[in-house]
């Protein structure tokens, strides 16, 4: 009688509800006692300067993007998993073949470096006898700039 | 809409259940501000840390004013501190509670005659609910202090109290 | 090199500048130390500094003093390399307290000499970013100095017990 579309429209109807719900229920108990102090925005207990937007390292969006991608080759994966018995060798071919020009795009990405999450590049001391500690560190630290 | 804002006026079965309910929940779930700022911040950690554990009462430590219910002013407040102090308190929901730990936040402590900068006693700019004395106190005052406010929030109600 | 020997270099070093006024107290029980005028500090911290037998190249503290009538500030100044100490002091009137800074020569100077203005409104000419560092920067007064009032009120709070 009810068609599988119709018992997923069921289920996002019940989960709809359930959220709906408990927020609506949340909603007419909860106190409302808002005042400007209780509305500032938190900035560990200063004055907020600026506004909250911050802008995102650049990073996070390149990797992302390359997650995206192979998330989206995956996908393609699943039905082809369900399927490949029937058609036997000429379905393994075809894989093996998206499989081979993905791998190129992966390996391109590598290469660049675009995986790579920068690290920073320690500056150590070295110990000169007789001298002392010899460092890039100490020498820029008394200099001043107008030497 | 806010139901449970209301005063109710006659306390009756229902109200004093959910008084139950509500003051058991609230008591037992008091999520704390870590505000510690000198010497009672190290005893407050102590009273957190496992041979003491305050997490067994359901407090757990949160970094935010916006998720908690209880802070616990530890230490030595300064003029400086206590403009924060109070626009962190006005920034926590209600229902919300002040413990006051040491010496310090009480009445100024040892600062309280030569301490040009400190403020003499938390309660100058917030609302205390507990005091808890000491110079540092140890964990098992902070976790008495605890559970006094524990008391205070389970002779909480909704309904309006009678003036006899 | 003992204080006795770091006195004798400053001196013939600096012998011939007029105003230098270096005095060596090279018996008091805490610490032996050099007074040194506040306009030559500078040059004096270049010289301890960059001498090859000397090499003061940290100044472990720099602190004010209110004596009564003048302000003082004591540099103890340490050898990474060498391993000697020695203390250097500056005095000031109480009304004019300008002493020159040796943020330039140390770069450990810059906060310290902004708690020694904080604390005692000592001005350090030629330090770049002279405000106050412990007290709010709207604090009125400086409080370590002996004849300081404690404020009624501070922003709307009682400050007195």
């Amino acid at each position: 009688m009810i068609t599988d579309f119709g018992r997923i429209l069921i289920f996002l109807l019940i989960g709809a509800v359930f959220t709906g719900g408990g927020l609506a229920a949340s909603w007419v108990l909860r106190p409302r006692r808002p005042y400007p102090g209780k509305l500032s925005t938190y900035e560990c207990g200063e004055e907020p300067i600026g506004g909250s937007w911050v802008k995102f390292n650049i990073r996070f969006y390149v990797v992302a993007l390359i997650f995206l991608v192979f998330d989206v080759e995956v996908v393609f994966l699943f039905p082809w998993a369900l399927v490949f018995k029937e058609f036997g060798m000429f379905a393994f071919i075809e894989m093996v073949v998206f499989l081979a020009i993905l791998i190129v795009g992966y390996a391109y990405v590598w290469v660049k470096g675009d995986l790579d999450w920068d690290k920073p590049v320690p500056r150590v001391s070295r110990y000169v006898k007789g001298v002392g500690v010899v460092s890039d560190e100490t020498a820029d630290v008394n200099e001043h700039a107008a030497a | 809409m806010g139901l449970l804002d209301k005063q109710f006026d006659n306390s009756n079965i229902v109200i004093t259940s959910l008084d139950s309910l509500l003051n058991w929940a609230r008591l037992s779930s008091l999520y704390q501000l870590q505000f510690g700022l000198a010497c009672c911040a190290i005893e407050m950690m102590a009273a957190s840390a496992s041979n003491f554990d305050m997490m067994r009462f359901g407090v757990i430590p949160r970094a935010t004013p916006r998720q908690v219910d209880v802070m616990i002013v530890s230490g030595t407040v300064t003029l400086k501190m206590a403009s924060r102090i109070k626009k962190l308190f006005d920034q926590m929901a209600e229902p919300r509670y002040v413990i006051s730990m040491g010496s310090c936040s009480n009445c100024g402590g040892p600062y309280w005659e030569h301490g040009y900068h400190v403020l003499k006693g938390v309660d100058r700019v917030i609302p205390v609910d507990v005091y808890v004395p000491g110079c540092p106190p140890r964990p098992e005052a902070l976790i008495e202090g605890l559970m006094k406010l524990q008391e205070k929030v389970r002779n909480e109600s909704l309904a309006k109290k009678k003036i006899a | 090199m003992t204080p006795q020997e770091i006195a004798d270099k400053i001196s013939a070093r600096f012998a011939g500048v007029p105003g230098i006024g270096i005095e060596a107290k090279l018996d008091s029980p805490v610490d032996p130390y050099i007074k040194i005028s506040p306009d030559h500090i500078l040059d004096a911290t270049k010289f301890l500094r960059d001498d090859e037998e000397m090499l003061f190249d940290f100044l472990s503290c720099l602190s004010g003093v209110d004596l009564k009538g003048r302000l003082a500030v004591v540099y103890q100044l340490f050898s990474m390399v060498k391993r000697h100490k020695i203390t250097l002091k500056v005095e000031v009137p109480t009304d004019i307290p300008n002493v020159q800074s040796v943020e330039s020569i140390w770069k450990t100077a810059n906060w310290h000499e902004r708690e020694a203005f904080d604390l005692y409104g000592i001005t350090f000419i030629g330090h770049p970013d002279l405000r106050r560092i412990l007290l709010p920067y709207d604090w009125e007064g400086h409080p370590l100095r002996k004849d300081y009032q404690v404020p009624e009120y501070y922003n709307g709070m009682k400050v007195p017990y």
